[in-house]
């Protein structure tokens, strides 16, 4: 069962390197050979111990079943077995609920590749049923947020003020961090806020409702589900896909920094072409 | 055109009157009186109607009339195209982009056509004017120099031989000068520290402003908050529940009601403890801190919930929740203040005081 | 009464005469049309923030039709959906109502707002030229002194318009002005209630400011850049050393034709530009930042670019907080404060620092290449090294953002950067020009290399050098003296080629006869020769 996994994770975590594997590399696949080792016989205990879990995973609905499977062959090394965290490793996953699990594992957050400041977004490693199933299976084992079923988008049509009070929301609570534009900003150390150009309505509501990584949590007594929908609304209609009316370019609303590279590199360019082109000799 | 060059023989006056001289023999005598000498002033193409000449003009005209018909684009996109925001991709939001694009090439086309029509078009030129700088004659600077002097004697001699009219001069200029600056310094003064509280050093949550009772936190639209709508690991951002609590009448108000776990919220308890200030501050695993920074007065409001800092965007000062918000970068250098925090009968958020360290940036009286 | 026949040919004449018979225009006009200017590409710098300021003056009288220098509060009725029903100041929504309601409005916005930078940058540029080439030694302090005053006006001009919109950015910029003003020792606090008319933000500093912005500032800004012109006017432009190119004299084009029609089109051309820009690229999207409330606030909150160096400034000071009994200093003052006065200060003294310093009074009408000093190069390059390591950081948020970068060490980068970084260039310009200056002095001695490499009889291999002057019974050159001119460093430059290629940096007025070298005659088209492998 987990006589795969030292492979697939080495495959995984050199596949990124160009160069030969450095000496941290090296023992760093050593500690993952290390760690599947020990996977390896914690899997063989658990085929000639089976009596708890047996019972456990009676309770387990078949999606959830399918998600245990993903879950035991990907992130048992860091969440522990049954989620129950691994310490200085990966945090217990009791209890955060599907939310969570849509939010990290959709956006490619999770697996992680390695301890670092800040998880970063990257191609997901699982696709959306895999997903659901995993988040199918932390639900089932600690409860937690879910996303809700249903439009996450309000329909401007019925609700016209919905905008409106979602850029209101938005300013209040996202804009510290996110900027603006959405366009993301600096932590300290390192860390950041990502961008929210091509953040799902899913995703949006899964990460206000959990607070991953350092972001805080927005929970429904704060924000309802209705706010949290305006927000989205807002983030959607508005930052997402309204063209900036101002210009072909709008310079990635990075705010005043890109607009004074602008002037340097397109306005004083031009220009001082057009000078050497009138001096110059005719 | 004219072809000179330059002629070594100094240019002698001549009479402009005489019929006999060309146009261009006028010209040079008023460069000859402008000190002015043509070294070069030849055409830039062999013979008339050169195929060169004849190609700069072609290209001439056709920017020309490549400004006119960006111009007219302008003008049509101006007049005719939806220009109407509208939410989504329409076709409003070129409008600008058509108008800048258009306009830009129009002017950049006539622009170009004026340029070569100098460049290319006009004959090549090389002339050389003297100039004259240094001071004036010494016998002009003579005379000014006296010519003032005698105004001055005049003047302030003549107030010296007349004490009273010194005395008069004085009594008059210094509070007429006085006078001229009065109403500006006088109507811009306001006394920072008038007021009671002293705005300065009070904010929205001083309970002078609810009749003395203590004031309950409030959300942006003034509705209370409980202890339950923050969830752990959550932050928001509270006014205070007065009216116009949320406004920019109280700018120094906002503050940040932060929902701690458990373990951090023991550390920042342990350390708000051991300050004088900040003991008994916190309601459990709540805490509130001014959202104000102390550096520059922006919000300090990027909290990040597992290391427990606050950053501001504005100077990136950071300040460390579970060390009474002490910062721990950037250039800040006093901590964020603590708001007492409580809860009233009806579980809603109070603040038990106002803030007890001073709010905002800071400044030299500030105790 | 019989009436007399109008001969319109004659009305011009009658016209002039009559103009002459009450202003005495004819010697002046004469002067005026004569003018002799030089002609480089490096003079037209200026120029730009000429056309700038006047592109400003044309778009900003447009806004003063919509807007409303107020800050009472109004809900917004517009059609931009995201903001209806949201209370604002009148500021800002009369802002909004010009972007979105008012036909080319947002269009003349952000030609505004571009025009404004591209002052700004051109200034900068154009003070940059000067600096570097000597221009403003004697006679020209007054004036240097002027460009100074134009860039701080343009800085307050700018800060000004920038908060003026009382969107969600610019109140934020408002509220570290207000907090640098309370950060002056003693006297803070009074001058900030001063200027906001109490506390922060209050409901007067928008009409304040719109009056500083419209009048006041615009006002100093066209006296001083009339009198900077006129004084280029009277004291006559300056020149690149050259042939026939004395201390006494211009060399150039007289102002009309040529020249003024030159000018003309630049000034399209800076039009041009400021549209082009203002059509391309949007800037300051104030419908997203929404009204300004104190509690509000985005990533990457900067004040435009040529306020960025204080900012920078501001986030590299360490947080040293100075207490004198029970008063204070806080940290802020030393870089928005201090730093602010300092960084014009020296440069508003440097003409005199200079001379006193080389004890030269002597009037100088030619420019210096800036290899010829390098000092001067080198403290120059200081000046703007700190410039750009202070603006820089002042983006640093977006940097660390956008090239993962951390934070913390973006802001350490800045602090050593400052500090290292201008006597590292410093260093690295002395050289550089020390470089140039010996690479010039052995072409003049020695030729300009020809890229022919000659086998001599006893196998050595040397490359053949063409002589810029006359060369003595051995065939090898007389030394020559440097003037303080170009050097031509390529064969093209000397008329290799035929033809000569143009001048691109530096204008040639005839490269195939120019007198390459003060002791050398014109070459002219019939004695130029191949240059052959010399067998």
């Amino acid at each position: 069962m987990t006589s795969d996994t030292p492979a697939k994770r080495r495959l995984r975590v050199f596949s990124r390197g160009r160069k030969a594997p450095s000496r941290a590399r090296r023992r760093f696949g050593a500690a993952v050979r290390m760690l599947a080792a020990l996977a390896l016989a914690g899997g063989i205990y658990t085929a000639f111990a089976p009596g708890a879990f047996a019972e456990d995973n009676r309770q387990l609905s078949a999606a959830a079943l399918e998600g245990k499977q993903l879950f035991d062959n990907s992130c048992i090394s860091c969440h522990g077995r049954d989620a129950q965290g691994v310490d200085d490793k990966g945090p217990s996953l009791i209890g955060v609920g599907a939310a969570s699990v849509e939010f990290q594992v959709g956006t490619g957050r999770m697996p992680m590749v390695r301890q670092e400041a800040q998880a970063e977004q990257k191609k997901p490693q699982f696709d959306e049923t895999q997903t659901k199933q995993l988040a199918q299976y932390i639900q089932e084992l600690g409860g937690g947020p879910q996303i809700p079923q249903g439009e996450l988008v309000e329909n401007l049509e019925s609700n016209p003020e919905a905008l409106a009070r979602g850029g209101e929301l938005f300013r209040v609570n996202c804009t510290s961090c996110h900027g603006f534009g959405g366009g993301g900003g600096a932590l300290s150390s390192g860390k950041f806020a990502p961008a929210l150009h091509d953040a799902t309505p899913e995703q949006i509501y899964a990460a206000m409702l959990t607070g991953p990584q350092n972001m805080p949590v927005f929970g429904d007594n704060q924000l309802t589900p209705d706010e949290k929908r305006e927000i989205i609304t807002y983030i959607t209609l508005q930052l997402q896909q309204d063209r900036d009316p101002g210009g072909l370019f709008n310079l990635g609303r990075y705010g005043p920094s890109t607009e004074g590279v602008a002037v340097f590199l397109v306005g004083i360019t031009l220009l001082v072409f057009t000078a050497l082109w009138i001096a110059g000799k005719s | 055109m004219t072809t000179v060059h330059h002629d070594t023989e100094p240019a002698q006056p001549v009479d402009v009157h005489d019929p006999k001289m060309t146009r261009f023999d006028i010209v040079k005598e008023g460069l000859r009186r402008d000190e002015i000498e043509i070294i070069t002033y030849e055409s830039q193409f062999q013979g008339r109607d050169s195929k060169a000449e004849k190609r700069v003009v072609r290209n001439i005209a056709l920017l020309f009339m490549l400004s006119g018909l960006a111009a007219l684009v302008f003008l049509a996109a101006y007049i005719w195209w939806p220009w109407r925001f509208e939410l989504g991709e329409t076709m409003s939001d070129f409008y600008t982009p058509i108008l800048g694009i258009s306009l830009g090439v129009s002017l950049f086309a006539l622009g170009f056509a004026i340029l070569a029509w100098a460049k290319k078009l006009l004959p090549h030129e090389v002339s050389i004017q003297a100039r004259h700088d240094g001071a004036s004659p010494s016998d002009e600077q003579l005379i000014t120099g006296q010519t003032a002097l005698f105004v001055g004697d005049e003047l302030a001699g003549g107030v010296q031989r007349r004490p009273l009219l010194k005395g008069a001069i004085g009594l008059a200029a210094a509070p007429l000068g006085i006078v001229a600056a009065a109403p500006l310094i006088g109507g811009l003064i306001e006394n920072p520290h008038k007021g009671s509280p002293p705005p300065l050093f009070s904010t929205g949550f001083n309970p002078v402003h609810n009749n003395g009772q203590p004031v309950r936190l409030a959300r942006e639209d003034g509705t209370p908050i409980r202890p339950e709508d923050i969830s752990t690991g959550g932050q928001a951002t509270v006014f205070p529940g007065i009216p116009h609590g949320a406004t920019n009448e109280f700018a120094d108000s906002p503050t940040l009601l932060i929902h701690l776990r458990a373990d951090d919220a023991e550390e920042t308890r342990r350390n708000a403890e051991a300050d004088r200030r900040n003991a008994g501050s916190m309601y459990g695993d709540y805490v509130a801190y001014s959202k104000i920074c102390t550096h520059a007065g922006c919000p300090a409001s990027l909290y990040e919930q597992q290391t427990n800092r606050l950053l501001c965007p504005c100077h990136q000062s950071q300040f460390l929740i579970t060390r009474n918000a002490q910062p721990v970068f950037g250039p800040a250098s006093r901590r964020l203040p603590m708001l007492p925090l409580g809860v009233d009968d009806e579980g809603y958020f109070v603040a038990k005081s106002d803030f007890k360290d001073t709010v905002g940036p800071d400044f030299w009286e500030r105790p | 009464m019989k009436r007399r026949k109008v001969d319109l040919a004659q009305a011009p004449v009658a016209v002039a005469r009559g103009t002459d018979e009450r202003f005495q225009a004819a010697t002046p006009l004469r002067a005026l049309l004569n003018k002799v200017f030089p002609d480089h590409w490096s003079f037209l710098l200026g120029e730009i923030a000429l056309f700038s300021f006047i592109v400003l003056l044309l778009t900003g009288v447009f806004l003063t039709l919509f807007f409303d220098p107020s800050m009472k509060e109004v809900a917004y009725d517009g059609p931009y959906s995201a903001l209806r029903g949201t209370e604002m100041s009148a500021a800002y929504e009369s802002s909004l109502r010009l972007s979105f309601e008012v036909r080319g409005g947002l269009f003349m916005r952000q030609m505004h707002h571009w025009a404004a930078l591209l002052f700004m940058a051109s200034i900068v540029v154009h003070m940059a030229r000067i600096f570097f080439t000597g221009a403003y030694r004697k006679p020209r302090e007054i004036n240097w002194v002027i460009g100074i005053i134009l860039f701080l006006l343009g800085f307050f001009a700018g800060f000004t318009g920038y908060s003026l919109p009382d969107d969600g950015l610019s109140g934020t910029g408002l509220r570290i002005a207000s907090a640098i003003m309370l950060s002056f020792p003693i006297i803070g606090t009074w001058l900030s209630a001063a200027v906001f008319g109490g506390e922060f933000p209050g409901h007067l500093i928008i009409g304040r400011f719109y009056i500083a912005h419209v009048l006041l500032i615009p006002g100093g800004l066209l006296a001083l850049i009339s009198i900077h012109l006129a004084l280029v006017f009277k004291q006559k432009h300056t020149q690149w050393p050259g042939p026939m190119r004395t201390n006494t004299n211009v060399v150039g084009e007289r102002m009309f034709p040529r020249y003024a029609l030159k000018q003309g089109g630049f000034f399209m051309a800076c039009f041009g530009t400021i549209a082009l820009l203002a059509g391309l690229f949007q800037i300051n999207p104030i419908w997203l930042f929404g009204p300004y409330r104190a509690s509000e606030v985005s990533s990457a909150s900067q004040p435009d670019w040529y306020v960025m160096f204080m900012d920078g400034l501001v986030r590299l000071m360490p947080n040293w907080q100075i207490y004198i009994g029970n008063y204070s200093i806080p940290p802020l003052f030393w870089p928005a404060g201090v730093g602010l006065g300092v960084i014009f200060t020296l440069p508003l003294l440097w003409p005199w620092l200079e001379s006193r310093k080389s004890g030269d009074k002597r009037i100088h009408n030619l420019l210096e290449r800036p290899r010829d000093n390098p000092e001067r190069v080198g403290i120059g390059a200081m000046a703007f090294t700190f410039f750009l390591v202070a603006t820089i950081s002042g983006a640093n948020d977006v940097i660390a953002d956008k090239f993962h970068i951390s934070l913390n060490a973006m802001t350490w980068a800045g602090r050593i950067g400052l500090i290292v970084g201008p006597p590292l260039m410093y260093w690295v310009a002395v050289r550089i020009c020390l470089g140039l200056q010996q690479h010039d002095r052995e072409v003049l001695a020695h030729g300009v290399e020809t890229g022919i490499i000659r086998r001599l009889p006893n196998g050595q291999f040397v490359e053949v050098h063409q002589p810029l002057g006359p060369v003595d019974d051995h065939g090898h050159p007389e030394p020559l003296e440097y003037g303080g001119w170009v050097v031509p460093k390529k064969m093209n430059r000397v008329g290799a080629l035929a033809p000569a290629i143009k001048g691109f940096f530096f204008p040639v007025e005839k490269p195939a006869e120019a007198p390459v070298s003060p002791g050398m005659p014109p070459v002219s088209g019939k004695d130029r020769e191949e240059i052959g492998s010399g067998r």
